[in-house]
């Protein structure tokens, strides 16, 4: 008889207060402020404007390019095959499927690094995986993509040829004028992407 | 922090090892419950022993409580954790058909397991059956494939799916379950048990 | 009689406790693997590993072991094998301290005990059969989908016990 009114009194008791905190406390950030800072510091976010030519021209499917600048600098200039996400509507729950996903790589820019690199944070403290920074953002791809500078003819055989690869980049991409044929395989090293291993999946059922 | 496996906290291998150590508290608290005597199982069924009823909720309440304060202290993330995904066709079929097994065979898995390990005959002819009955599905899986898939609703929360919160539906469970203590307690002295 | 049943109920935990110390060993399977308890798993992963040392063709062929092995690459390495192992030393440890061990067929008296081998037998198949169509059996899918609210756990628990009521009262002579 006892054991029965003592666990009624604490499940009930406990229950009540479960059911009395709100629901929000119960949803704590998915990385500690360490891990966000180890993250941060290694860089592993970066994409090269290079790489980023390179993906678009084999256009790989499995990238997705995210403007997060305003709406009127969306619709003056963007990357082709982008969207907008503002930065000021990022946490608006119409695109946490977008920004939450294992299926796509999404490419963050902005005009500088800045803005993008907000963004990253912000989703990436979400927990959220596979979301990437445009390194230099625009600015630094209208440099390096759009309008290579062309390296004096005593440079080094790599320099030109990134030189052939950006111009050829460029005019694929909808840049300069000049045609030359897209150069598959450049022979500057690209630096090799790091990507953050899914969390593993717990298998259950009886 | 939890849970310590998904987190990489712990390795794989610990935690295989740590499987089997849970597996020890669970078999001798299934033990020393009860649960390794399949009459004192079938009671709950005939109101003479309601053991089952008493450890399954009072089990379940206590895990439910524990998880919900451990994720409201920020011990462990419950996204992490495993949910069952929710195929209602065959949960309803698959379940009717374990009901079935349960008042005809007095045990279910993991009881018939732990009266096999202390020498019950009759549950090591159930532990038989269960493989001959896996053996069975998995054979002739094609035929129940349908039924099999059908209905899949993802694997949502009970109270994801009526809209409450899971604290609010806890202590709705907690209630039911405390109701249900009452009246096992009241059919215990209803029904006779007979010694055995 | 009345002082025969309270000695023979003293050996066995008050079930409230025993509930709430199962209830703490879901949840450290829980916090540690992410996971809850499980039972039929295992005999399913041993019969997976099975067939396919013995006829892996077999395995590839058959739709549902082939999917397992898609998930597992190892059957017998798997948590639920390791948890079922420790069920059985863990049953044999508590029955040994309460002086259980004994080998017999337990049965209402009112049935012989190859009647009772009999219904064990038929009550495993069953038991196994559902369970491997409902995801899970009572501790996987009932006792752990209820913990962390499953709607597909609740479902579960009330199919089986609801069918397990309903049909009771045709099997009363087997058991009371």
């Amino acid at each position: 008889m006892k054991p029965r009114v003592i666990l009624s009194i604490a499940v009930v008791g406990l229950g009540l207060i479960i059911a009395a905190v709100p629901k929000n406390t119960t949803q704590p950030y998915k990385l500690t402020a360490n891990q966000l800072l180890d993250e941060a510091n290694s860089s592993y976010q970066f994409f090269s404007p290079d790489e980023l030519a390179d993906l678009l021209i084999k256009k790989d499917p499995s990238i997705l390019l995210i403007d997060v600048r305003d709406p009127e600098e969306f619709a003056t200039y963007n990357l082709p095959g982008s969207i907008n996400i503002p930065f000021s509507d990022l946490l608006n729950s119409e695109w946490t499927g977008t920004l939450n996903q294992d299926v796509r790589i999404n490419i963050f820019y902005s005009n500088g690094t800045l803005l993008a690199n907000q963004a990253w944070m912000i989703t990436r403290q979400l927990g959220y995986l596979n979301n990437y920074v445009l390194e230099g953002g625009l600015n630094y791809w209208v440099e390096t993509i759009m309008n290579p500078d062309k390296p004096q003819s005593t440079s080094p055989n790599e320099e030109l040829a990134r030189y052939d690869f950006r111009k050829a980049a460029g005019a694929a991409l909808g840049g300069g004028a000049a045609i030359a044929p897209v150069v598959e395989e450049s022979s500057t090293p690209r630096p090799v992407i790091i990507r953050k291993p899914a969390k593993k999946k717990v298998s259950g059922g009886c | 922090m939890g849970p310590l496996f998904v987190n990489n906290i712990i390795s794989e291998n610990t935690n295989f090892l740590l499987a089997f150590f849970i597996g020890i508290g669970f078999g001798m608290v299934l033990e020393s419950s009860g649960f390794s005597s399949s009459r004192k199982l079938a009671g709950i069924f005939y109101g003479y022993d309601t053991v089952v009823l008493k450890v399954f909720f009072t089990a379940a309440l206590t895990a439910m409580l524990g998880l919900l304060f451990m994720s409201l202290f920020g011990w462990i993330d419950l996204s992490l954790v495993y949910v069952n995904p929710t195929y209602l066709t065959s949960a309803i079929i698959g379940g009717a058909v374990m009901g079935v097994g349960f008042i005809i065979g007095g045990f279910c898995p993991g009881t018939s397991f732990c009266g096999a390990a202390i020498g019950k005959i009759d549950a090591m002819v159930f532990v038989g059956g269960l493989f001959l009955g896996i053996i069975l599905f998995s054979e002739t899986y094609p035929l129940w494939e349908k039924i099999y898939l059908a209905g899949f609703k993802g694997s949502p929360k009970l109270s994801e799916s009526l809209g409450l919160s899971d604290g609010l539906l806890a202590l709705g469970v907690i209630l039911m379950a405390v109701a249900m203590f009452y009246v096992a307690e009241w059919a215990e002295r209803k029904f006779p048990r007979e010694e055995y | 009689m009345e002082e025969k049943h309270k000695d023979r109920s003293r050996s066995y935990l008050n079930p409230y406790l025993g509930g709430v110390l199962l209830g703490l060993v879901l949840l450290a399977a829980n916090f540690i693997s992410g996971r809850g308890l499980g039972a039929s798993g295992a005999v399913k992963s041993v019969i997976v590993a099975a067939t396919q040392t013995i006829a892996p063709a077999h395995v590839e062929k058959n739709a549902y072991y082939h999917d397992y092995m898609q998930e597992h690459d190892k059957p017998l390495k798997s948590w639920l094998v390791f948890q079922m192992a420790g069920v059985l030393v863990g049953g044999f440890i508590s029955g040994a301290l309460w002086g259980r061990l004994k080998l017999k067929v337990e049965h209402s008296p009112k049935i012989t005990s190859r009647k009772r081998l009999f219904l064990a037998a038929i009550g495993g198949i069953l038991f196994g059969f559902g369970s491997q169509l409902g995801r899970g059996c009572t501790s996987g899918s009932a006792l752990s989908g209820m913990a962390v609210l499953s709607l597909g756990g609740f479902i579960t628990m009330a199919a089986i016990f609801g069918t397990a009521f309903a049909f009771a009262y045709f099997f009363r002579k087997n058991w009371i």
